[in-house]
């Protein structure tokens, strides 16, 4: 069992924070421009991540980008690598930054996706009703992300993390979704996502 | 239980920073905490496939922007924004030195908020938790509930700008990890023990009566566990008759077999009949057996409801009242908040009815509307719980809005808010 405070109180990277915003390491708050910059360095200067298992944020939902951040904040959804960047962050630069990364165009993360596997995936897709949430075009809708143009890699990733913790956050429904597909599914899942 | 190291490290994204770098995610140790077995057959209900929840706001609604104006109450009655800020608003219980807690589900806090000149002051008491909905107060303890952790905290009014480290009683209470309808309900009751429910972790799906499903009492330590109704889709808010004694409940139905229901319940757990049978999955509302899990005579032994709550109109909240600021004619009555539809394509709800007791029976009427926009099919709230202050007023969560209403009784001659 964890201790309450490991929970309640998620580990803080502070250096890789200085790391980030040299101009910030004298105690100064990062300008909007600023922390987009250092966003950039991992998720792409237009939102659209060169990186591996880096999710791209172009073209996200304004309010889903806004509840991730929040929950990344509020250590409910803990991603180490995010939380020097999250855990000063005030109600009213969240939005800022996600009205910036939901109005960017997003594009195809170049990753060689395989058609075969897209229409697998596409039937599997029908099943489980991702178009319900995600909408058919699956660019995502206020709470909802868009998996469309996401990153291969990190739509596996993801998936894999819904289906195989038992802790998957506070939202459920992913959880669900996903419950009983094997690997080679939820690949298929990804590279049907990816194509759209 | 998991390793927090598992936990925490469950969204960590494989940096290529080595600063940076979290190492990539470990294999499932688990399986997931989810029924594979849910028997939804969205397609055949008819209903609009684009249904989906409506979000909740994790930030801040400015003052202009809570609704109270809108709010519609019966004559002599008045609304007034008691506390704001919040987002998340949901359960509230209030300490003996006039605390009112409150818990929350997606922002995972629990907030404290005092009464200081006159104003209300907020203070985030706890952050970080999954889901903490279930709260309750008793011999100066907070009691917090987040799906199976149960933690007390000693004291609690006396330290609410540190309030340390809890007593951890998860293991004592033993509850299932499935987080699906598992946001927690708790409550003391009048035989002072803690009462907790445990949701169908599904929409509907053949459950393990045995764990899920139920309303459950226990001692305050977690020893002398007792089922006191089984068959319990998903109920997240109960009370007691302040005359009877008997356990009041409302119970949410499941979704995807129509915008006309099944209808919400509410359920009355009779003297000497605890352990009853409320009919998930087979049977709900007033006798309806379930279109995708059949079974012969599936209504049979199934104690049905004292009142149908109208259909998704999602009934959370319940709380009898007793003040003496109210007119006679409201006392003893079910205060109920409904939080309002998204699995229908009209919405209904997002209000507060009344529901008038006689036996096994209940009778609503309405008592706060305006919330929901019926012509535009749009809601600017959804009331969430009710919590009778000392005085006699009454304050509803607005859960969108992250803001409390209290509901004031100004006598008949006041001018009409």
């Amino acid at each position: 069992m964890a201790s309450a405070r490991r929970l309640l109180r998620p580990p803080v990277l502070g250096l890789a924070a200085a790391f980030f915003f040299p101009a910030a390491a004298a105690a100064q708050t990062p300008t909007l421009a600023e922390r987009i910059e250092a966003c950039g360095a991992c998720h792409g200067v237009d939102g659209n991540s060169p990186m591996e298992k880096i999710p791209s944020l172009a073209g996200q939902p304004e309010l889903f980008i806004a509840n991730q951040l929040i929950l990344m904040r509020e250590g409910v959804r803990p991603v180490e690598a995010m939380t020097p960047f999250v855990k000063d962050l005030k109600d009213d630069t969240v939005v800022a930054l996600a009205r910036h990364y939901a109005a960017l165009q997003p594009k195809p993360s170049g990753e060689a996706a395989d058609p075969a596997l897209a229409a697998r995936g596409a039937e599997i897709g029908k099943t489980k009703r991702c178009d319900s949430c995600h909408l058919p075009t699956l660019a995502g809708s206020a709470q909802i992300p868009r998996i469309g143009k996401q990153r291969i890699d990190y739509l596996i990733h993801s998936l894999k993390q819904f289906r195989d913790s038992p802790h998957p956050g506070a939202d459920t429904i992913m959880s669900g979704a996903v419950a009983g597909l094997s690997d080679a599914d939820l690949a298929a899942l990804a590279h049907y996502a990816a194509a759209r | 239980m998991t390793s927090p190291s598992l936990r925490r490290s469950g969204f960590a994204v494989a940096g290529t920073f080595a600063l940076l770098a979290a190492a990539s995610f470990p294999a499932a140790a688990q399986p997931p905490g989810f029924s594979k077995m849910d028997l939804t057959k969205p397609a055949a209900s008819g209903q609009d496939a684009k249904l989906r929840p409506h979000a909740t706001p994790n930030t801040v609604t400015p003052g202009d922007k809570i609704p109270v104006d809108k709010v519609k109450l019966p004559r002599g009655f008045k609304a007034e924004i008691w506390s704001q800020g919040h987002p998340g608003a949901r359960t509230m219980v209030e300490g003996a030195k006039g605390t009112i807690f409150m818990g929350t589900r997606l922002i995972g806090r629990v907030y404290a908020i005092t009464n200081k000149d006159g104003k209300r002051e907020t203070k985030v008491l706890l952050q970080g938790l999954t889901q903490p909905n279930g709260l309750a107060f008793k011999d100066g303890a907070l009691y917090v509930l987040a799906i199976n952790r149960v933690l007390r905290y000693d004291n609690i009014e006396d330290k609410l700008d540190n309030p340390g480290q809890p007593v951890e009683l998860t293991d004592k209470f033993n509850l299932p990890d499935t987080i699906h309808h598992n946001w927690k309900y708790a409550a003391f009751g009048p035989d002072g023990k803690l009462y907790i429910q445990v949701g169908a972790n599904c929409n509907v799906c053949e459950i393990n009566n045995g764990t899920h499903g139920q309303i459950r009492r226990y001692n305050p330590d977690g020893t002398g566990m007792e089922i006191v109704a089984r068959g319990v889709r998903n109920t997240v808010g109960f009370d007691w008759h302040p005359v009877t004694g008997e356990l009041w409940f409302t119970d949410n139905g499941r979704d995807w077999a129509g915008n006309a229901g099944p209808e919400d319940e509410l359920n009355r757990v009779a003297k000497g009949q605890e352990g009853a049978f409320y009919g998930f999955p087979y049977c709900h509302a007033n006798g309806v057996p379930d279109p995708d899990v059949r079974i012969p005579n599936a209504c049979r032994g199934v104690v049905l409801p004292a009142a149908l709550t109208g259909p998704h109109s999602a009934g959370l909240g319940i709380r009898f009242y007793t003040g003496d600021m109210f007119p006679a004619r409201y006392k003893n009555v079910a205060f109920i908040a409904r939080r309002g539809s998204w699995n229908r394509e009209q919405k209904f709800g997002y209000d507060v009815v009344i529901a008038r007791t006689s036996g096994g029976k209940a009778r609503l009427s309405p008592f706060l509307t305006g919330l929901l926009d019926e012509g535009k099919n749009e809601f600017h709230g959804r009331p969430t719980y009710v919590h009778q202050m000392k005085d006699g007023s009454l304050l509803v969560s607005d859960e969108q809005n992250g803001a409390t209403y209290r509901i004031s009784y100004q006598g008949r001659t006041a001018k009409k808010k």
